[in-house]
């Protein structure tokens, strides 16, 4: 380990990721302080407690078993399915929230819960995926040959329980620090506060930074609550670890439920991307406009298209029928991709530059959390203090642990001051407020990676002379770049996806996800759901273009 | 009188190369039958399909006279068979503790909740492990987790017992002090034993026979140290 390297990449760390956190921590009075106990905000924490657990459970009871299915069962396509799998966790919850409140009339918590359970699923489903195909066979089999299938499957799911708890409580964290789902929520139907929210509007509305810090008190505590205990339960994974001699467990032979798991799985799948995305197709498609009956009757001739707006929907609802639509559907698909391409066009158009930022953006800050990973990941397995290890994991979590709105705020708090104006309002304040608030996954990513490193690898390179800044460069990285591969994937889709922090800092609100959302709030039309697509895309892209170009496996769990 | 186990035929192949020829074998009751064989000669494979962890190409197995595998087709699944096997390796389960390790095969041979702990430990004290019942499985020594694994594969009593390369791990102290609890425990128990091993010399003091396998087939060897 180079100290000179550790402290540099530690000190970077510390300007990008806690300083905020600490410029935030000075700004509460004593007076904001006791408001933390106002009758109020306890409502605010069960609502948060409640969305939170409700989401996390949401996620478990989907995550597990599909998971499961995925790693250990001959359910067909399920490499395909495993990688589907995690475009829920990548896809902007805000659009999953926007699908959602349309097509079901669920709103406030049940709403709420709905769209971050289904967003978060995929963090227990790819954790308890990896343990499942971890289990040695051996193991399995000893369960089989006391108990049968039942035994083998206790045993199975006794392995896979840590890790997937451990997936359930980043999906909390994630719940439970979501600002713009609640927000959304709120803004298509009755007002459902949670303390993201809170802490926003402390900031915004009232101008209030100590008191949006004091607030937010009690949920990093509850973040911390969630946080230890997923960094102990992933330890406690090591149970499904690759061991020497390590065998690898069969898959069970489903029979005749292949088909019924498939449509499960499927099901999941639909519910937390196929839908939520292909909503959006039909919405850039002006298909909310161009499917209707009226529309229909119109393209056919029918007479109901000359009468009146309020009679014209009881006439259409009459005669629209099966016949009808076959006949307009060439008229109407036609004009859906004419509607289409001009709702792309105008997103191009209109945020093309957006976009570009998004893109540079997200890609410095994401080259830079990889560089914070392999530093400080290393540094957390290989320190030669365990404390010290601890200590240096317990900082890199802090960023997590805090609401990013808090995040954001902290940031406009520390740089917003004359000295620093330049750097505030310029092209880097993103990437280091992007940087600072995401390194937390490349490094828990890399730092899980670098311990299942045999340590005689690196022993070997520095017996042959290699100096420890070198080793690092030039054995550890070429080892673990899987997971540096998927830690930048995965800063990379969780900064163009960022925007509880970018919204309030004016440097980094000029992003895809800042446009949409205020697309969305603003006059929602084709073009915010074109926009919407794009950003999807984009977010996928890395994934998509490693998947499809190189041989190797993406790590993306710490 | 029936065998304990019966083999006929069985072939196995494994990623198109022939793992088992045509195996047979026969093991009476109360018997310690060694089989020997170079590492990768398919033993782990043989012991597989007599427990009914893999179903062959083509053979037949019978357990206590009754037909348990049938070419392809497993009449009987792994967890009737009435064995005991002791995987390479252990394959002790890390998330229980020892209590946990047999008190787990106890509950699924339906030993009522309230005799589990009591047989646990007495298998506990058999192979020297008493007062470990607490301990998890990953802070035991080799030595202790081999005889642990033993244990569970002899807590439900079963009259077939399969171990595959039991003192593998093992220094030469550990390994007499674990062949002796075995052949003091096979005493008392009166079960049957395969025991597949590479080496020997490794159980020949305590084995009635020893076979070999060679090119797939079992054969019977009549003098220790005949596989090279």
């Amino acid at each position: 380990m180079n100290r000179a390297l550790v402290l540099g990449a530690l000190a970077l760390f510390g300007v990008a990721a806690l300083l905020p956190l600490c410029a935030m921590v000075l700004r509460i009075e004593s007076a904001d302080l006791a408001r933390v106990f106002e009758p109020r905000v306890h409502a605010l924490f069960g609502r948060t407690l409640a969305l939170g657990l409700g989401a996390a459970g949401l996620a478990f009871i989907l995550g597990l078993p599909f998971g499961y299915a995925v790693a250990r069962t001959d359910v067909p396509g399920a490499r395909w399915l495993r990688t589907l799998g995690i475009i829920p966790i990548l896809v902007p919850p805000l659009f999953l929230a926007m699908t959602w409140t349309v097509l079901v009339e669920w709103r406030g918590l049940v709403a709420s819960v709905f769209v971050l359970g289904l967003a978060g699923f995929p963090l227990v489903a790819i954790f308890a995926a990896r343990a499942a195909e971890r289990v040695d066979r051996r193991l399995v089999e000893a369960a089989r040959l006391a108990g049968g299938a039942p035994a083998a499957l206790r045993i199975d799911f006794a392995m896979m329980l840590p890790p997937a708890l451990a997936g359930a409580c980043l999906a909390f964290v994630f719940a439970v620090n979501d600002f713009a789902v609640p927000n959304y929520v709120s803004f298509v139907g009755p007002k459902f506060n949670v303390y993201a929210d809170d802490i926003f509007a402390s900031w915004n509305q009232l101008g209030q930074p100590g008191l949006a810090v004091a607030k937010s008190l009690p949920l990093i505590a509850l973040n911390l609550l969630a946080l230890v205990p997923a960094l102990i339960l992933r330890k406690r994974g090591a149970f499904a670890t690759l061991a020497s001699g390590f065998q690898e467990p069969a898959r069970w032979n489903l029979g005749t439920w292949r088909a019924p798991v498939l449509l499960g799985l499927l099901g999941v799948l639909a519910l937390s991307a196929f839908v939520p995305i292909g909503r959006l197709v039909y919405e850039a498609g002006g298909g909310p406009r161009n499917f209707t009956d009226a529309r229909v009757a119109q393209v056919v001739g029918s007479d109901a298209g000359d009468l009146g707006e309020g009679a014209q929907a009881e006439t259409t609802a009459a005669h629209v029928g099966l016949l009808e639509r076959v006949q307009a559907a060439p008229v109407l698909v036609a004009g859906f991709l004419r509607n289409g391409r001009a709702a792309f066009r105008t997103a191009f158009d209109r945020a093309r530059d957006d976009l570009v930022r998004s893109y540079r953006h997200a890609a410095s800050a994401a080259l830079l959390a990889v560089f914070f990973g392999l530093v400080l990941g290393h540094a957390i397995e290989r320190s030669r203090s365990r404390a010290l290890g601890r200590a240096l994991e317990f900082a890199v979590l802090l960023p997590l642990a805090a609401p990013a709105t808090l995040f954001g705020i902290g940031a406009i708090v520390l740089w917003a001051r004359p000295q620093t104006q330049g750097l505030y309002q310029g092209e880097w304040m993103p990437t280091l407020l992007f940087a600072g608030r995401l390194a937390a996954f490349a490094v828990l990513i890399t730092s899980g990676a670098v311990a299942a490193l045999a340590r005689p690898l690196e022993d070997a390179a520095a017996v042959a002379g290699v100096g420890p800044a070198r080793r690092l460069f030039t054995v550890v990285a070429p080892l673990v770049q899987g997971s540096l591969v998927g830690a930048f994937a995965l800063v990379f889709a969780f900064a163009m996806r960022e925007l509880d922090s970018a919204i309030l800092v004016p440097a980094a609100n000029r992003t895809a996800i800042v446009r949409v959302y205020n697309g969305v709030h603003f006059g929602r039309d084709d073009f915010v759901a074109a926009l919407a697509l794009v950003l999807v895309l984009s977010v996928l892209l890395p994934g998509l273009l490693w998947s499809a170009f190189s041989k190797r496996r993406m790590e993306v769990l710490p | 009188m029936s065998a304990a186990m019966e083999m006929q035929g069985v072939r196995v192949e494994l990623g198109g190369a022939v793992v088992l020829a045509g195996a047979a074998l026969r093991l009476e009751q109360g018997e310690h039958v060694l089989l020997v064989g170079p590492s990768g000669s398919g033993k782990s494979t043989l012991l597989r399909v007599a427990a009914g962890l893999m179903r062959p190409a083509a053979g037949r197995v019978w357990l206590h006279g009754a037909l348990a595998t049938d070419g392809t087709r497993l009449l009987m699944p792994p967890e009737r068979r009435g064995i005991g096997y002791l995987f390479q390796g252990g394959a002790l389960w890390p998330h229980l503790s020892a209590h946990g390790n047999l008190e787990f095969v106890l509950r699924a041979a339906h030993v009522p909740r309230r005799e589990r702990r009591g047989r646990a430990d007495e298998m506990l004290e058999w192979v020297g492990l008493e007062g470990f019942g607490g301990r998890p499985t990953g802070t035991l020594s080799g030595g202790e987790a081999q005889r642990l694994a033993l244990a569970r594969a002899l807590v439900a009593r079963p009259p077939l017992v399969l171990l595959d390369e039991p003192l593998g791990p093992l220094d030469r102290a550990l390994r007499s002090a674990l062949l002796e609890r075995l052949e003091l425990l096979q005493r008392r128990l009166g079960f049957t034993a395969l025991h597949v091993t590479h080496d020997p010399d490794e159980a020949a003091s305590i084995a009635s026979r020893m076979l070999a396998l060679e090119a797939g087939s079992v054969v019977e060897s009549s003098q220790h140290g005949l596989i090279p």
